[in-house]
């Protein structure tokens, strides 16, 4: 038997199935509202950076800016007042040096997680996570007493030596996890091939990694970046402030500048989170892929 | 070139033994292929000549040198995988030559055995493709050109047709064993097929349960199984077994079951003939011949049995089907339409019938062989 395929009403099948995909419209009306909920915030940021500080006082704070230019003012005046430039590369170092150290390191120990011989591997493994399981700011007090003791408080290595040990669990977790799903026999192939123990790890392992090591890279660089708390209490001076603990010259009894200035500097500061991001995101996206965060 | 000798092998995995004592001899050149079950010990002896699982007891001599504790690297050997195991990040040139620049060889040594690997496994093409750009055949191809550009003393195959589809493997199956033939590499190939292990084997060494069962060329593992498992496992479709015991009558000798009673050859079995001794009797799907159809044995015995299923092959069919309540397969040439439960007449192959003690399962004939053995001895 065979349909009279010419005698069928395309037009009305096509019309069915798209009602059929077609969501009610008081759904679309309630994601609609949430999402503007969701929005007045950036909204807030986006008119205000463009008001100068009269503009700012004399409207409502939703109001739309009178132009464009107050912009750069405000701009400069944040940078210079809460010296952006030092924080920012302060903390770029600390965010790529930490960060960067911190999966490496996480690298290596998930590869000895996953691919030698050793007992209590298990045990290893939660000692190395043990570090997540706390509140970081329980870490806050001791640390402190042990930097001043060891006289590295207020030192760049002091604060890169904090970053990448807070930073390594997570990573291992994550690498652990894809290591283990990474073929065994691929190392053993390499070993016969004549590759040694740290050649199948450089050159075998990592290259397979990139993806989710570049997922943990941007997530504890973003960490390290907003970080406000760790980097106040061990690196208060000058020369070693974060960007985030610059921004602190706006808060306070002694702060003069407007909301205005406040918020463009904010916006500068998570500039830099923003592009990495973009630049990287290719490898992220594939990074959550395979790791399934 | 090397030999390969197995002595005494043995791999323990705590208390678990899963390779209990290999003897064995693998000479320069010659293909060798284990088989068995899953299960059995094979990987785990190919891993120990590998270098990837350490020798719990035992020698392995590699061209005469003791292999032992020797890193995998300075074996002498290449082993292709089941998975392929290639590496996803490298093109297949880097795949290639990832050994050569390992060992630091010359860069125009290492491109002209590239070369020549990539020549004989015709895969000039894909060169600059990464292994997920390729296909299963193509994929397995890049494995032994991997294995080959080494020039080892010794190759190593773990299943490496297992994945790919029946008429692919068939193709390759062919071409590795012309491969090993115009390489001349002592070859070691581990399968759970025992067509591939027929076809491709020097010698063929069944396995059971970590121990070897037999050893010989195919054609003296398929005529003369030394016991029960071997009989069994070699052989497609599978040999039919029947309960039963040893008679004698008149000077002469019977195997006899619930429905069948075959006389004996009493030259091959000699003196492991006892009156009611306990036995299986052994035939193969060739030896059971449905009357009429095909070539018919000459020393015979006509049954009459019962079909219960024909598979219909095309060129033969198999028929499956009782004497009384046990089961057999036979081969059915020249086949034509069977109906169930066809009552049909067969002739049974009395010279080869291979019979087997009921306890120890092994072939009576190896008593006999061995009385013969110690005969000539004492003379
Ligand atoms: N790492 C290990 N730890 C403990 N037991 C193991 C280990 N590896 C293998 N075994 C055991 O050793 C025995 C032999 O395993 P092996 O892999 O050699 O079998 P095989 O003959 O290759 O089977 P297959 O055809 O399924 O590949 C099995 O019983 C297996 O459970
Ligand atoms: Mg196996």
């Amino acid at each position: 038997m065979t349909v009279a395929l010419d005698t069928l009403d395309f037009d009305a099948i096509a019309r069915r199935e798209r009602r059929l995909q077609q969501s009610k419209w008081w759904t679309l009306a309630v994601a609609f509202l949430i999402s503007l909920i969701w929005l007045i915030p950036f909204y807030y940021l986006a008119i205000s950076v463009f008001k100068t500080q009269q503009e700012y006082a004399a409207k409502a704070p939703l109001a739309l800016p009178d132009g464009l230019w107050p912009i750069v003012g405000n701009a400069v005046e944040a940078w210079t007042q809460a010296k952006m430039g030092f924080g920012m590369l302060n903390s770029a170092f600390y965010g790529l040096v930490g960060a960067g150290l911190a999966v490496f390191f996480a690298a290596m120990a998930a590869y000895g997680l996953t691919r030698l011989d050793f007992r209590r591997k298990n045990l290893w493994f939660m000692v190395i996570f043990a570090g997540t399981v706390f509140p970081f700011q329980m870490y806050l007090i001791p640390l402190f007493f042990f930097y001043q003791d060891w006289g590295i408080l207020n030192t760049h290595f002091g604060m890169i030596l904090f970053y990448t040990a807070i930073c390594i669990p997570f990573p291992t977790l994550v690498l652990k996890n894809f290591m283990n799903g990474l073929s065994r026999e691929m190392d053993e192939a390499a070993r016969m091939d004549g590759a040694s123990e740290f050649t199948v790890f450089l050159r075998i392992i990592l290259p397979n990694a990139w993806g989710p090591m570049t997922a943990t890279f941007l997530l504890q660089f973003t960490w390290i970046w907003n970080d406000l708390l760790f980097s106040t209490v061990l690196g208060n001076r000058p020369e070693t402030r974060s960007i985030m603990n610059a921004l602190q010259v706006f808060q306070g009894s002694y702060a003069s500048a407007g909301p205005n200035i406040v918020l463009t500097a904010a916006l500068i500061a998570s500039l830099p989170s923003i592009i990495l991001f973009f630049v990287l995101r290719r490898h992220f996206m594939e990074g959550m892929r395979v790791t399934s965060l | 070139m090397a030999d390969v000798v197995l002595k005494d092998m043995v791999k323990a995995y705590g208390r678990h033994l899963a390779v209990r004592g290999i003897d064995l001899e693998i000479p320069d050149k010659s293909l060798v292929v284990f088989v068995g079950p899953s299960g059995c010990g094979k990987s785990t002896t190919l891993r120990m000549i590998a270098g990837l699982e350490s020798i719990s007891h035992g020698e392995l001599r590699i061209g005469g040198k003791l292999a032992n504790d020797m890193p995998s690297r300075d074996r002498g050997v290449a082993m292709v995988f089941q998975t392929y195991a290639l590496y996803p990040h490298m093109t297949v040139r880097d795949n290639l030559s990832f050994s050569l620049k390992l060992a630091r060889m010359p860069k125009p040594e290492i491109a002209e055995r590239v070369a020549k690997a990539v020549t004989v496994l015709e895969l000039e093409p894909y060169l600059d493709r990464k292994p997920s750009e390729l296909s299963g055949g193509q994929r397995q191809r890049v494995a032994m050109g991997r294995a080959i550009v080494r020039e080892p003393e010794v190759f190593l195959f773990d299943e490496p047709l297992s994945n790919l589809d029946a008429k692919l493997r068939n193709q390759m199956r062919v071409e590795i064993k012309r491969l090993q033939q115009k390489l001349g590499v002592t070859t070691i190939y581990v399968t759970h097929d025992q067509v591939e292990a027929m076809t491709l084997a020097d010698k063929i060494v069944v396995m059971k349960d970590g121990e070897i069962a037999q050893a010989g060329t195919t054609l003296d593992v398929f005529e003369n199984p030394r016991s029960k498992f071997v009989g069994g496992f070699i052989g497609s479709p599978q040999m039919s077994f029947f309960d039963g015991k040893l008679t004698q009558a008149d000077g002469d000798w019977f195997f006899e079951s619930e429905a069948l009673r075959l006389p004996v050859n009493a030259k091959r079995y000699g003196d492991a003939l006892k009156p009611g001794r306990a036995v299986w009797g052994g035939l193969r799907s060739e030896d059971i011949v449905p009357a009429g159809h095909g070539l018919q044995p000459t020393n015979h015995v006509a049954i009459e049995g019962v079909v219960t299923l024909a598979e219909m092959l095309g060129n033969e069919n198999l028929l499956f089907g009782t004497f009384g309540s046990s089961q057999f397969v036979s081969r059915m040439q020249q086949p034509r339409l069977v109906q169930q439960d066809e009552q049909m007449s067969f002739h049974i192959n009395v010279d080869r019938l291979h019979l087997f003690d009921k306890e120890t399962e092994l072939n009576l004939d190896l008593e006999s062989q061995q009385k013969d053995q110690s005969e000539e001895l004492d003379q």
